[in-house]
Formats: C-alpha cells, structure tokens, sequence
C-alpha cells in the first residue's frame, strides 16, 4: 500500500552529542522527504554512526531537535524508536536462535503477521532454519535488512547498509530500497566511502564544520 | 474497558510472553543460566553441609541458622546467574534491536517473570536437597513455599531491574552484587524470618504483609524505573 | 575554529569571589558549630544511664547520622529532578550529596561503634540500628561505584539516579520495618535508640537540636563548594 508521498518527512537541526571532550556531533542539521534519501558521508569518526542513532532514538542528543512526520501525524521520540527500520554494523541478533526464530520473536513484539517474515527471508534467500549464529557475515547483513523492513517502516536509517554484501544480496537490498522509496518512505543512508545511491536529494558531508543540509 | 484498551493489554501481554519465551529458547539451547545456578547453589550448599553437618548446628540454634544459610545460598546463587538476563544482551548486542522492537515495561515484565522461573527452579531442587542433607525440620511446609515464592519473586524482580543497571555499566556482572546486596538486604531478613516461622510453625503475619510490601514496592519502582534505565 | 553549539552546553561556574553575606554566613556556621561543640563538653548536663562522659559522644553521632539521611533525602529529591528535567546539574547535586552522605554515615558508624565498645563493651551489636547505617554506607558507596563504572554522563546521569531512587524506596524498609523484624536470637539484646529513652533534659535537647542543625547547614555547606567543584570539572570537559 503506498504510503502518501507528501506527508512524509524528517528533520533535525543543530544536534549535539559529545563524548567527553569530543563534541562527535556539533551542530548537525538536515531533511529529507518521502521518496528520497538523505546521504551522509565523511570519514570514520565523524559522526555518521553516532547521527544515525540520535534519529532512532538510541542515543539522546545534548541538544538540537528531531521532528519525524509520518503520513502526516507528528511521531514522538518514544514511538519514533519503535517505528524506524534500522540497519547497523553492531546490530546483532540472538545465536542460539534461528534466523526464522529471531524473526518471528520481533514480529511478535511489533504486531507484524507472521507470512512477512517469512517473504523477507524468501526474498533475500536467507536460510531459515539456520542459527543466526552460525549465519556468515553476508547473511548476518540480508538478516538486518530483513528484520529492519519486518514492520514496513516509513522511514529507514542505514549505517553502511551494503558492508559485507555479496553481488547478489546487494542487488536484493537495492530492489529493497527502491521499493521502499516508491512507496514514498524516507532513508538516510550514512557511508564511509561514495556509494552510488538512487534519489538522493540532499547530502550531508560530516567533515565540515557546522555541516547544515539544505532542506530537500 | 474499550476495544482499543483490551487490544493494546493483549498487544502488551503479548510482548510479555514472546520475551519470556524468547529468553527461555535461548536459555534451554545453551543451559548457560540453568548451569550457573545449579552448580553455584549445590557446591555452596555442600559447603555448608559438609563444614556444618546435620548435626554441627545446635537444636536451640537451628531456627535461627539454618534460614539465615538457606536464604544466603539463594542469595548468592542468583548474584551469579540472574545478571546475565541483561548483561548478554548487552555484550552481544541484542539488546539494539530489542531496544528498536519492544516496549520497555514489556521487556521488563517478561525477564522478570524469566528470573523469577529460573529461581523457582533452582529452589525447586536446592530446598528439599537443603532439608534433607541439614535435616531441618519444617512444622509448616505451607508456609515455607509461601516464603520461598515472596522471597524469591521479590529476589527475581530486585535482580532484574539492578541487572538493567549493572549491564551498561563497566564491570557489568561484577557490578551487580555490589549495587544489590544493599537494597536486598531488607528482602532477605524479611524473607528469613518467614521461613524461621514455617520452620516453628507459627507465621508472623506481619513478616509476610511487609514481605509482599517489599514485593509490590519493587515491581512498581522496576515498571517506573526501567524505561528510563533502558532507553535514553 | 568557532567552537560550535556543543561548548555552549558547558555548565555556567559563577567565577566572581563570594558576597559579604555569603562570607557573613560562613562564618555564623563557624561559630554556630564551635558553640555546639563547647555546650557538648560544658554545658550540657550528663545523662543518667550512660558511663562516665561518654553521652557527649551524641551531640555529634546522632547529627552526623541525622546528616547523613538528610544527605540520602537530597540525593534522591535530585536524582527524580534529574529523571524529569534531565538537567546535568541535578546529577551533580545528587553525587555530591552522596559522596557527602558517604562521609557522614562512616563518621556515625565510627562515633557508634566507639560509643557501643564504651557502653556494651563491644564495637558491634548486631543492633538494628547500628546495621542500617551500615548498610546506608554501603549503598553509598555502591552508588559511587556505579557512578565511577560509566563514563558517558548521559547514560551514568540515568543510570545513577535511577540507583539513587530505588534506594529511597528501599530504605523505609532497611530503618523501620526490619529492624522491627528481625530476631536476635544469636545476639545480645537489642538496645533501643537511648536518645528517646533517656531523661532528657532541655539543655541536653538544646544542644544536640542545635548540633543537629548545624551539622545539616554543614551538609549544605559543603555540598555547594562540591558542586561548585563539579561544576568546574565538568566545564573542562566539555570544552572543545
């Protein structure tokens, strides 16, 4: 079902978080609206990561304020977390458990129907049956995308979201995304390195100071 | 209550039960906890046998010590292997996604009911074992599970929400007994006190009314504590 | 460079030297207290039950225990501000009110273990009172602990003050409802808080209410020049 491309939006101005005598983010400011992607770059340490977990509420900034509107209604901070798709290199998921098992444990914490699961893992040709443990680290990275899209969130944040990929799962997770923006959803995507990626309206490069996006 | 209400309870307990669920799959593919717990609390409690021996505690004393010892087991048995609830998820880094996926005073509830299975277990198999190798005996058995279940739910409950603390500190499990034998403390010697009355036979009523206090007091304080503990 | 927004979030540290009447104050507290000390040793009659001088000892023990719940009140009222507001500075007030609590509650413990020994002959009763303020102390020190565990002041703001609260809401149990409760069977009698007890006359009264109140505006006292101290070090850290 496509979402209403216009209600779509996110952004965030002057974002603080330091780090003891670091401020990793001093300022940072952004938007991007449905349909298209925010990219931010820089080098390692600037701050992408760190960015990334302020707009999923897992880190509060110091100062600065995030506004998320989904289909037209404004998401506070709380259900924000509980919204976003969210891809990382340190997320992980529980060893013991299959990769299925992992699946339907999040599905049943965020009121997902069970068969999305199993399309997700049918899409990016992820075994189901097999320990999430035991999965390489290709695998581990389809399983984030999978369990990030579990909940068709209007709104994606990814942290170097190809690392790891081989051809093949990169090109599934690109199919992912494109659906993802046609439907009118939002991404940021944060990359170390220059990545080619579809309808990117603005761009974030953290190694300048005072970095402000213009507002897409 | 409405339909909207009725449906978000169950959405809620719903929650509840897939983290306990979750945690008990885990648990019983790798025994990690199960085996902490049981070889803690049965190498302590041969400890204490073999120095004490049936009949090292004299009969004027064994209501007083034989409690006190029993509860000190469970004590340091669940310092050992309850933590790890939390302090995993941390080190492995589940909890980011759990964090993004669950409510929180869900998450709360379904490791709290985690713990306190865990411990009804370990007592399930450590008492008996306790009674028999210390030869203790109890006038009221009714009233010695009634000490088992209040104590050990308020241990669950106090060890889950200081487990959510210790586990994003440095130190994470070694933290945990230095920040909860002090606010434990009232637990065990209202928990010890019952059970020296199902030892006698005569329940002090107003031990167990102040125990279920301690009880009620800490699953409010943990349901309005851990959401600030667990989310920033 | 500019420094950017993220310096502006450094604590304000007031740098001009202290009023007339802040000074003014000091030295009343200074004075107050040196007189509470000489009506301890002076002026305040002996009580009946106690040997020899050694009543004297609680013009200071029971405003240093009564300092130290004071100190665990404060840290739990900052500690539910920080939660709210999460303002850095209530953070701060509640680690110095605890490191203060700290250092009063081991000053009791030590008075009381001195005034036992005289009277009881034994520096440790297992008498109710005397484990709560042992196990006060150890909650502060746990509490410090924690607090030296986590580095990001964030998440050890959150992280402390949440300790902080559950403290408060355990601790009616540790002070009233188990001493009440638990059985000595093993020990010697427990011995109620004499203070109560004994015939008190209104010089003994006067003094210790006026020790009680000038070891609490200590507290306060020192609780404004450690914060101010934290202050200052949390300002170095931020600055970029």
């Amino acid at each position: 079902m496509p979402h209403d491309r216009g209600s779509n939006r996110l952004e965030f101005r002057g974002l603080v978080r330091s780090f003891g005598r670091v401020a990793v983010l001093d300022g940072v400011g952004g938007a991007v609206d449905g349909g298209s992607v925010l990219r931010v770059v820089g080098p390692n340490g600037s701050g992408k990561s760190t960015l990334l977990r302020c707009l999923a509420a897992l880190v509060r900034p110091q100062a600065g304020i995030i506004r998320l509107v989904e289909d037209g209604r404004e998401i506070d901070p709380a259900a924000r977390r509980r919204r976003v798709g969210y891809v990382a290199p340190d997320l992980a998921f529980y060893e013991p458990l299959t990769a299925a098992e992992n699946l339907d444990f999040f599905s049943r914490l965020r009121g997902v129907s069970p068969e999305r699961s199993g399309v997700l893992l049918g899409t990016l040709g992820i075994p189901p049956q097999r320990a999430a443990g035991a999965l390489s680290s290709g695998m581990r990275q389809r399983l984030r995308w999978a369990w990030a899209l579990l909940d068709r969130p209007r709104l994606l944040l990814l942290d170097e979201p190809f690392q790891n990929l081989d051809a093949a799962g990169e090109a599934a997770t690109r199919v992912l995304l494109l659906d993802h923006l046609a439907s009118g959803g939002m991404a940021v995507v944060a990359t170390p390195t220059p990545l080619e990626l579809p309808h990117v309206a603005v761009s974030l490069d953290l190694s300048q100071p005072s970095a402000m996006a213009g507002a897409a | 209550m409405s339909v909207p209400a009725r449906s978000a309870a169950r959405r809620w307990l719903g929650e509840v039960v897939a983290v306990f669920v979750k945690d008990w799959r885990a648990e019983l593919r790798t025994r990690h906890a199960l085996h902490t717990l049981l070889l803690f609390s049965l190498t302590t409690l041969l400890t204490v046998s073999t120095a004490l021996g049936p009949l090292g505690v004299s009969p004027s004393e064994r209501v007083g010590v034989l409690p006190a010892l029993l509860w000190i087991i469970l004590l340091f048995a669940a310092a050992a292997g309850l933590p790890r609830s939390f302090v995993h998820e941390e080190e492995t880094h589940t909890a980011i996604a759990l964090r993004l996926a669950a409510t929180p005073s869900a998450v709360f509830c379904g490791k709290t009911l985690f713990c306190a299975s865990l411990l009804a277990g370990v007592e399930l198999i450590l008492v008996p074992l306790y009674v028999a190798m210390m030869q203790l005996s109890i006038a009221s058995a009714g009233g010695l599970v009634v000490a088992l279940a209040m104590g050990g739910l308020g241990l669950a409950i106090a060890s889950t929400l200081l487990a959510a603390i210790a586990a994003q500190a440095q130190g994470r499990a070694a933290l945990f007994p230095i920040l909860a034998f002090p606010l434990l403390l009232p637990l065990l010697l209202l928990a010890i006190e019952l059970t020296r009355g199902a030892v006698e036979g005569v329940m002090p009523d107003a031990v167990l009314v102040n125990l279920v206090l301690y009880d009620a007091t800490m699953a409010v304080a943990g349901l309005m504590l851990f959401p600030l503990v667990w989310n920033p | 460079m500019n420094p950017g927004p993220a310096s502006a979030l450094a604590p304000a540290v007031d740098t001009r030297p202290p009023s007339a009447i802040w000074r003014a104050l000091g030295w009343l507290l200074w004075l107050w207290i040196a007189l509470a000390i000489v009506g301890a040793f002076l002026w305040a009659p002996l009580a009946q039950a106690f040997i020899g001088q050694s009543s004297r000892i609680l013009f200071f023990h029971v405003p240093m225990a009564w300092a130290s719940f004071v100190a665990f009140l404060a840290a739990g009222v900052w500690s539910v501000l920080y939660l709210v507001r999460r303002d850095a500075d209530h953070d701060r007030a509640a680690a110095a009110a605890v490191e203060l609590g700290l250092l009063f509650a081991i000053l009791a413990t030590v008075t009381g273990s001195m005034w036992a020994k005289v009277m009881w002959h034994a520096w440790w009763n297992g008498d109710p009172r005397q484990t709560s303020i042992v196990v006060a102390l150890v909650f502060y020190a746990a509490y410090l602990v924690l607090r030296g565990a986590v580095e990001d002041p964030e998440l050890r703001g959150r992280l402390c003050a949440a300790y902080a609260v559950l403290g408060l809401v355990v601790a009616p149990y540790l002070y009233f409802v188990a001493p009440r409760m638990a059985s000595f069977t093993l020990h010697p009698q427990p011995v109620v808080n004499t203070a109560a007890k004994v015939d008190v006359e209104i010089r003994m009264l006067t003094v210790l209410l006026a020790s009680s109140l000038g070891f609490t505006a200590l507290f306060f006292w020192v609780h404004r020049l450690r914060l101010r101290l934290l202050r200052i070090d949390a300002r170095k850290n931020t600055r970029t």
